[in-house]
């Protein structure tokens, strides 16, 4: 099992130098460059840029160097973790992104847990109880759910929000607090601007997600084990939650490797929509601008960190699953 | 109350009646004078008598506790002698308060600039038509027009308290302008394609002398060029133009003056990759707080952060005609919206007091419905310029033979022009507000050439245009009646690039594009990215470009929507405009002797005195619009930063503001006279 840990891990470290090169590669695919879409800003302010300054732009940045020098002088900056100057920020990569991480942990795991409490007991309830009222409420609720792109339930929360309520229109704090230093007042305003986009971040997971349980669940109840257990006399709550439920499990914990990038740039339109300060919308903004080192960064991060989610889920995998376990002594 | 509900209410369906129900344009803007959403234009004015100066001033509580702590000399010693005197709009204000204003990152750097505008030498008044002072208390253009003498204010300070003098001039000429690793050389200070000089004459006294005459550089220095912009606007985002830099801060952050090893020594802690990085990042007003400037608000927050926040300039030079110093209100909080929508939707909410940049035409009835509730007003100021979209075509395109013939025909653009109806366009798009033609400027500028021209091949004439197109020998069509390429017998696609920039600019060319099929013209629209189409437009690659007009009305000021003299934007023809602007170095000459006439016409203005010069634009707008290298449709509306939502609680708010690229809008209405009613 130690040997399979460790050539996992070895496999990890080629992954990541593999995903560096292609994250690299990915954002010198558009055609043009910085420098192209720096003049578009300078122009559509009624800025002139001259050919002169065109051509020293691109020297300034290194941009007229051939793809491989640049990658290679990217891979010896970050060897000595440092990622770069963000060009349309001018402020070090690491900055940018560190600003925004907080905040975007805060909502997406305000999200995941928000999935997570509603879509378990609902799927398992449905499975329970299929095709009962209930279960045909949720299966309604759940496909709306899956159907309708929530970029446009934001838009429509939102301008509701606004009207009936008088709520702040997107971001995540009042305009009084966003400048304000932390405080018990900062943090308690943040919780009462977290729920709406939480929610709407989370529904369409939810939705997904209490289909899974279902149908998981629904092959589970139909093994002989389940039928044992009860024969046995077990108490129903007992019988469903012990054995067929964490055998339902399963696919949750392999799906923790998509997890972690969705918790750094979950649902970029949403984020981009409610306007909040997340690095989803820095993404999008960087790809835009195409801003090398900060897009190259944030996608280099998202490879790595779904590289150890799913490492992660390997080993929780092993943990949950006494047959992926016995499959090593065997 | 209820009256003023059913006001706003009836204005929308005025509006829609009049563009549903009646023939044109004349009846929308009616209904739209009737609104009283298009004010008066009005604005602050100069007080340029000398004897008008106030005998004392006074300052904001803010800054009279500074002084009062001994942290700024007094204000009568941080004003110039002469300060500019401003008259505000309605009344004198009241100082304090907080603007609250959106923006959209790192990038609307613009949306800051405009504020700080009077920070140029000279600038416009409110009505956009006359030259005035600003930071320079005056200017004098010899009798030959090669040398200009400008005068500073005696005692004039940068927002450091160190004093604003002849050297800072000299140092942006001689060490900021002239070096080829920071700057590069710009034809605002080429007339003649022969160099300019800056040079002290004593510690007030300025003079830019030229071998050629330019009596067009007083309206350059008045207006958004590279030369005459204001050092907020020129001297970020990486450029360094502007006329003057603050020497006394600068000279640490060049080799020159510091030591090559102390300025690498600099970048490399900043985490800069070299010097010359770090020190456009120390000149940019918008990131680096420290920096001197001359603006009425100066940064605090800079604009790579959630929030880009202003506060006043306790030096700033202006005062009111009861010698309060401006500006009145104390601070600027722009926040960060990461989306326009989020941006409109909070302005309909209340949450901006004054917000024209970002607003969306489109959405007005959403934004009159909420005018009392969220406790605004709203404004539609209308611009100058011929056209917001304008169909460019590509005269130097080369990359499908058979496409640039037909390109490069007059009659073949001509007829295309006639295909299109703008009135259908405006209602749709422009709510009906705008007014439909060729890309001409407003009837009342010295620019326009005469009304004749305003209709000039830019009416709805289907049956004309299609005899147009038969005479040139494209008569044969395909089964579905479109016409067809003389070289190979397949359908005609002319390409269309468009990108979702001011205006819904792809779905406005979809409906051209649906209106060119009654001539037999397939039109394929192509959606770009911004930054994308830039780069297909230098690479010569558009075969016609979809953009606004904005700025022409000052032909000679912004010219590149109109003519392809400026290779950052020559949608009319990249490669000619390449040619135009490196003095045939590089590029393509143009075969096209209409085009060759517009440039000789161009080039012999710089010299030419202002009537003549008038003369000269209006023979270059006869020739653009007969040979229709730009489509106009719609133009002279609100659309373009024109929809104003200004809170009840702000004072000195005009009625109609100007909006144009040389008025700065809003920084022509100078935003320093502006309070906070309680």
């Amino acid at each position: 099992m130690i040997t399979y840990i460790v050539k996992r891990l070895l496999l990890a470290l080629v992954t990541i130098w593999a995903i560096t090169i292609v994250s690299f590669v990915i954002i010198q695919l558009p055609p043009g460059d910085f420098v192209n879409s720096y003049i578009a800003q300078m122009s559509s302010a009624g800025g002139q840029v001259t050919i002169e300054e065109t051509k020293a732009l691109r020297e300034l940045y290194g941009l007229d160097r051939p793809i491989w020098e640049q990658y290679f002088a990217w891979m010896g900056r970050m060897a000595n973790g440092d990622f770069g100057q963000a060009l349309e920020f001018r402020r070090p990569v690491s900055e940018v992104i560190v600003d925004r991480l907080w905040l975007t942990i805060v909502v997406s795991v305000a999200a995941i847990m928000l999935t997570w409490m509603l879509a378990l007991p609902i799927g398992i309830y449905s499975a329970v109880n299929q095709y009962s009222f209930a279960d045909h409420a949720f299966t309604f609720i759940g496909f709306i759910g899956i159907a309708i792109p929530n970029f446009l339930l934001a838009l429509i929360i939102m301008y509701f929000s606004f009207k009936l309520f008088g709520a702040n229109v997107g971001g995540l704090f009042s305009p009084e607090f966003e400048r304000a230093a932390w405080s018990w007042a900062k943090v308690w305003d943040l919780a009462k601007h977290l729920p709406l986009p939480a929610l709407i971040l989370a529904l369409a997971g939810t939705a997904q997600l209490v289909r899974i349980m279902r149908a998981n669940l629904l092959d589970e109840l139909r093994r002989p084990y389940v039928v044992t257990a009860r024969a046995k006399g077990l108490r129903e709550r007992r019988v469903i939650l012990k054995y067929p439920v964490r055998a339902a499990l399963n696919p949750f914990a392999s799906t923790i490797g998509y997890l972690f990038p969705f918790i750094v740039s979950g649902s970029i339109i949403v984020s981009l929509v409610l306007s909040l300060p997340t690095v989803g919308p820095l993404l999008l903004r960087a790809l835009l601008a195409q801003d090398i080192y900060l897009a190259g960064t944030i996608i280099l991060l998202l490879g790595v960190l779904t590289v150890i989610g799913t490492f992660i889920s390997d080993l929780v995998l092993m943990w949950v699953d006494p047959r992926i376990r016995a499959g090593f002594s065997a | 109350m209820e009256l003023k509900k059913l006001g706003t209410a009836s204005v929308i369906l005025l509006l829609g009646a009049a563009t549903a129900l009646l023939p044109g344009k004349i009846h929308a803007q009616d209904a739209l004078s009737e609104s009283g959403l298009v004010g008066e234009l009005e604005g602050a004015t100069l007080v340029l008598d000398p004897a008008a100066i106030p005998a004392s001033f006074s300052e904001a509580p803010m800054l009279a506790e500074r002084v009062g702590a001994g942290e700024l000399p007094p204000v009568e010693e941080r004003l110039p002698s002469e300060p500019l005197v401003i008259q505000p709009v309605h009344e004198i204000g009241q100082y304090g308060g907080t603007w609250r204003r959106g923006f959209l990152g790192p990038a609307d750097g613009e949306n800051g600039n405009r504020i700080n505008a009077s920070d140029k030498l000279l600038f416009w008044d409110h009505t956009g038509t006359e030259i005035v002072p600003s930071a320079a208390k005056g200017w004098e253009l010899s009798e030959d027009g090669k040398t200009m003498t400008i005068e500073l204010r005696e005692g004039m300070k940068w927002s450091d308290g160190e004093p604003f003098t002849a050297d800072d001039f000299v140092f942006w000429f001689e060490d900021i302008y002239n070096d080829r690793d920071i700057a590069s050389l710009i034809s605002d200070m080429s007339p003649g394609g022969k160099p300019g000089r800056v040079v002290k004459m004593d510690e007030t006294t300025v003079q830019f002398q030229f071998d050629e005459p330019y009596f067009l550089f007083v309206d350059m220095l008045a207006g958004d060029t590279l030369i005459g912009g204001g050092q907020s606007v020129r001297q970020a985002r990486g450029q360094s133009y502007g006329a003057y830099a603050p020497a006394h801060y600068l000279r640490q952050f060049l080799p020159k003056y510091a030591g090559q090893d102390a300025v690498d020594a600099m970048a490399a802690e900043d985490g800069f990759e070299n010097w010359i990085q770090l020190f456009h990042f120390k000149k940019d007003w918008q990131l680096n707080p420290e920096l001197p400037t001359i603006g009425p608000w100066v940064t605090v927050e800079p604009i790579n952060t959630p929030s880009w926040v202003m506060e006043r300039n306790p030096y700033y030079w202006a005062v009111d005609t009861e010698g309060n110093q401006l500006p009145y209100i104390d601070e600027i909080v722009m926040s960060l919206a990461e989306d326009t929508e989020v941006l409109n939707l909070r302005a309909v909410a209340g949450e901006y007091d004054l917000q024209e940049r970002h607003i969306d035409l489109g959405k007005l009835p959403v934004i009159l419905e909420n005018a009392e509730g969220s406790d605004y007003s709203v404004h539609l100021d209308l611009a100058f310029n011929g056209s917001d979209t304008t169909l460019q075509f590509n005269q130097s395109y080369d990359a499908d033979a058979e496409m640039a013939k037909w390109i490069k025909n007059a009659d073949f653009r001509r007829a295309l022009s006639l295909g299109i109806d703008r009135d259908q366009l405006n209602d749709t798009f422009w709510l009906g507000v705008g007014i439909p033609g060729s890309a001409v400027p407003a009837d009342s500028s010295p620019y326009n050439p005469g009304p004749e021209w305003r209709d000039k091949w830019s009416t709805h004439d289907p049956d004309t245009a299609n005899e147009m197109l038969d005479a040139i020998g494209l008569d044969q069509k395909d089964s579905e009646g479109f016409r067809v390429r003389t070289d190979n017998g397949e359908r005609l696609r002319l390409e269309v690039q468009a990108v979702k920039a001011f205006l819904p600019w792809p779905q406005q060319a979809e409906m051209i594009a649906q209106q060119w099929k009654d001539i037999g013209i397939q039109a394929d629209v192509k959606e770009f990215e911004r930054g994308m189409a830039v780069g297909r437009t230098h690479n010569n690659e558009h075969q016609v470009m979809v953009w606004t007009n904005g700025g022409t009305e000052l032909l000679y000021l912004f010219p590149r929507h109109a003519i392809p003299v400026d290779p950052t934007e020559a949608y009319v023809g990249p490669k000619w405009g390449t040619w135009y602007a490196s003095n045939g170095a590089e590029g393509v000459k143009p075969d096209d002797p209409y085009m060759l006439e517009i440039y000789d016409l161009f080039r012999s203005a710089a010299g030419q005195k202002e009537e003549e010069r008038y003369k000269t634009a209006q023979e270059i707008w006869k020739i653009v619009v007969d040979q229709q290298y730009g489509i106009g449709t719609v133009g002279q509306s609100p659309a373009l930063m024109g929809v104003r939502l200004a809170s009840n609680k702000l004072g000195n708010i005009p009625s109609r503001v100007c909006i144009a690229q040389h008025c700065r809008t809003p920084g022509g209405s100078h935003p320093e006279t502006w309070f906070f009613k309680e």
